[in-house]
């Protein structure tokens, strides 16, 4: 299920907050793991089975590790974190990167590994075979567990169900941000349910559904027109309007689902990490990726970057240790090889800015920076966006005025005058510039403005999500 | 915020989604949405096969979209939204000039279509009768001076010549005949049909091709049968800005013998069938709409028998044929399995006309039948 569909909105979330709250306040987690069963399996089905073995083996992982290091056992503790990893990473790797590997060996003529089409369990029906959703964020949640009682910063969860509740919890279940369990582990146990919680989710939850609805899926329409045509009938104005375009879904797209995650977490009275902090304001690569995906950024710096030896070590395994983080984040995104290129890219990046380029950014104009930083991001989303490295070298091409095509033709002009209101509006809602406002006014003033802005957004929300589903049958097209 | 803020932005928000989906769940369930002219979901069964297949997920979420408060409301304000916003286009029909809706062709897949010339050709040297191959345009292309500038669509004159020179069919001038009157209402502006106007036009072209007298068309007297006329582009859309359409006729249904055949077996029916005007889908007032075949006996004698291989833009086209023929025949490749050919032969046609609006032809994929 996902969360800008009827049936989450006012069905599942309905059912789910009256449920929450109208039961004893020691039975709100077994609601909440039970929905989140509900909202993964609805979805996904048999494949929820994985919710129960990540539980249960987390879990009794958790409680091994500590247990091997109150008895002074540190092998044994060491051992169970590996083994722990070594799930987690093999769960990932099974369902996400098993077809993509076997697909690339057989390209290069070894067919050691077969391609998988279904899973065959014993009592049960093939289950096609499929990436489960959400699995690369929860399996670094699970993953962050034993890790941190394992370095002491959490202790372990001795309530299963508890446990469950963590594991499964729908808000950020398919989408992120990536928690990792001490920030959560206290929430989990004891948290306050209050209406200026409540409130603020509702807030956060509406930016983050307007971001989704209304502009993500908006200027996404521009890009498919874009992704679609055929590199000869591009445009070079044309390439770029798609690129700024799908740089513009992206972020709302993520971003939303994202706030979207916080607003119904604080709903149910957990405080989650923001995630985004208006990336495409930065004024360097360096400082976009504290700006984007921060949970994401931040699990890899804590559980990769550090115990790979971080900075202090010599500085061509400092080198190293970038290149193996970035990598790893690129390939995150996705199992194929163009994630990897954009991973690498960034990775290619971020050294020669750590060698010369940061000091002189610093020294030059904001808007120089920022001109910089966008048009190295909107490069690497063309990267990101298109995984046929044939359509993708034919689309740069196109980019950066090689691609022997008019610079705009009149459907340039057409989608340019359609989509500019837009692309306006999403330009500035990816600035502080709403949210200062904002914070300028007067208590009554923010008051006023937050009641219309909820009002107007549920409104227009609900006819974006109507209209998604509106399917006209004609007779005329069969 | 305060804390009574707070309570009342809680409530706010829980009352609409609560609402909602109690008023949708009081509401009496509709089983037929008229504006999208489809069966909506029912509320599906829950049986363990059809959980576990996902058939029950699926349903229950089209079910849940289906039956939500105000369904055709959230559609109008979506497309009011759009256009507030500078766009000139919903759901790929473009807001044009003169309050015109247009539907954007996309550039038709040439592989398919030239298996579809094979067909086509097998025809012309299987039957007896004269073949004739016509292709009528669609409204975004005779009218392109409605459209947004720069809007993209498919270059539908350039596909219908190339698809004309590759055939050995009899081609009908159909573009030309509409084009030399773009000035005049020949296509609806809510609908994806041409009029009866512009059905007349494609009609002379047919005629000619035929080396046929049409009738002229000031000694036919046109009557407007609705004024209220909301057609598909409307639907599409959701644009609910713009006056309706009219439908008129310029031929009397009297002294005719028609004949559908909606499941098979024969139903004497008029040639327009008024109960379609008191519903949404008006213009299946010409000849009752979707049906494998149709025959209309018009009692002229020495007349050919015309069969047409037909679309819905045939319907409007058939009143005027009654002028030239002794039978005419409506045969519709996507409801009727039977063989074609073997009918053209029983039923001594003269003439068979393979004719389509191109947006229906390049998705049609039931062409093979022809060969049949």
């Amino acid at each position: 299920m996902v969360f800008s569909t009827p049936i989450f909105f006012f069905y599942f979330l309905v059912i789910t907050l009256l449920a929450y709250y109208l039961v004893p306040r020691k039975l709100r987690n077994p609601v909440l793991l039970l929905s989140s069963l509900f909202f993964y399996w609805w979805g996904e089905g048999i494949y929820v089975l994985i919710m129960f073995l990540s539980t249960a083996i987390d879990y009794t992982h958790g409680l091994l590790v500590e247990r091997c290091k109150a008895r002074g056992n540190l092998r044994g503790a060491k051992l169970a974190v590996a083994s722990s990893i070594i799930f987690n990473l093999a769960l990932l790797g099974f369902f996400k990167y098993w077809n993509f590997l076997a697909g690339s060996f057989a390209a290069l003529g070894l067919d050691f590994m077969p391609v998988i089409q279904y899973i065959r369990l014993p009592f049960l029906d093939p289950i096609p075979f499929h990436l489960p959703i959400g699995i690369s964020f929860y399996t670094f949640q699970t993953m962050s567990y034993t890790i941190d009682v394992y370095r002491g910063d959490t202790r372990a969860q001795r309530n299963i169900l508890n446990f469950g509740t963590f594991v499964t919890l729908f808000p950020q279940l398919i989408a992120g941000p990536i928690i990792k369990y001490k920030d959560l582990g206290d929430q989990i146990d004891q948290r306050a349910c209050t209406s200026e919680k409540f409130a603020s989710g509702v807030q956060i939850f509406m930016v983050g559904l307007g971001k989704k609805l209304l502009l993500a899926n908006n200027v996404g329409m521009l890009w498919d027109a874009y992704k679609a045509m055929a590199p000869a009938d591009l445009t070079v104005a044309g390439a770029w309007l798609g690129v700024l375009a799908f740089t513009f879904q992206i972020y709302f797209d993520f971003s939303g689902y994202s706030d979207m995650a916080i607003g119904l977490g604080r709903m149910l009275g957990f405080e989650f990490l923001p995630n985004f902090n208006y990336p495409y304001i930065s004024r360097s690569i360096t400082e976009f990726w504290r700006r984007w995906h921060i949970s994401l950024s931040t699990w890899f710096r804590e559980y990769l970057y550090i115990p790979l030896g971080g900075n202090r070590c010599s500085r061509p395994r400092w080198m190293f240790n970038l290149f193996v983080v970035w990598a790893a984040t690129g390939i995150w995104h996705g199992a194929s090889w163009n994630y990897l290129l954009w991973g690498l890219y960034f990775f290619a990046l971020l050294m020669i800015e750590k060698f010369f380029l940061l000091d002189k950014l610093q020294r030059a104009p904001a808007l120089v920076c920022r001109i910089y930083t966008l048009f190295l991001v909107m490069v690497s989303w063309t990267i990101f966006a298109l995984e046929d490295f044939g359509h993708l070298g034919a689309y740069l091409k196109v980019m950066f005025g090689l691609g022997g095509v008019p610079l705009a033709d009149p459907a340039f002009g057409y989608y340019l005058r359609s989509y500019a209101p837009i692309l306006i509006i999403a330009a500035i809602a990816s600035t502080p510039l709403g949210a200062s406002l904002y914070r300028r006014l007067s208590r009554r003033g923010q008051e006023a403005a937050c009641t219309v802005l909820v009002i107007a957004g549920l409104v227009v929300c609900t006819a974006y999500l109507v209209a998604s589903t509106y399917n006209p049958f004609l007779y005329f097209r069969f | 915020m305060s804390k009574k803020f707070s309570i009342f932005l809680s409530a706010l928000f829980c009352a609409f989604i609560g609402g909602m989906l109690l008023v949708s769940c009081i509401l009496p369930d509709v089983d037929f949405s008229q504006l999208e002219n489809r069966k909506l979901q029912e509320l599906p069964k829950l049986t363990l096969r059809s959980v576990r297949e996902g058939e029950f997920m699926e349903d229950a979420e089209a079910y849940a979209a289906d039956h939500i408060a105000g369904r055709d409301l959230w559609v109008a304000l979506q497309a009011w939204c759009e256009r507030l916003t500078g766009k000139q286009e919903n759901n790929g029909v473009y807001f044009g000039a003169q309050e015109t809706l247009l539907n954007r062709l996309e550039e038709p897949d040439r592989d398919k279509l030239s298996k579809n010339m094979e067909y086509l050709d097998r025809l012309c040297s299987d039957v007896d009768a004269d073949v004739y191959f016509g292709l009528i345009p669609s409204s975004a292309a005779i009218w392109s001076d409605r459209l947004p500038a720069g809007a993209p669509t498919a270059n539908e004159k350039a596909v219908i010549d190339q698809l004309y020179r590759s055939t050995r069919a009899e081609t009908v001038d159909l573009y030309g005949a509409l084009d030399a009157h773009k000035g005049e209402d020949i296509y609806y502006r809510t609908d994806h049909h041409w009029t009866s106007l512009g059905a007349y036009y494609g009609y002379t072209a047919l005629m000619d091709a035929m080396g046929l007298e049409a009738v002229p068309l000031d000694s036919l007297t046109p009557v407007t049968v609705t004024e209220d006329f909301n057609g598909t582009s409307f639907s599409t859309s959701g644009v609910r800005w713009l006056p309706p359409d009219s439908i008129q006729t310029y031929i009397p249904g009297d002294g005719l013998k028609v004949t559908r055949y909606p499941d098979g077996s024969p139903v004497d029916s008029p040639l327009y069938v008024d109960s379609y005007l008191k519903v949404k889908d008006k213009y299946s007032y010409f000849l009752g709409g979707v049906q494998p075949l149709c025959t209309i006996e018009t009692g002229l004698e020495d007349a050919p028998k015309i069969l047409l291989v037909r679309d819905s833009y045939s319907d409007s086209l058939a009143p005027f044929l009654t002028k030239n023929f002794s039978e005419i025949h409506l045969w519709d490749l996507r409801w009727n399995n039977t063989s074609l050919q073997t009918y053209i032969a029983e039923h001594d046609i003269n003439d068979v006309v393979v004719l389509y609006s191109i947006s229906n032809y390049v998705g049609d994929t039931k062409q093979v039948l022809l060969t049949r």
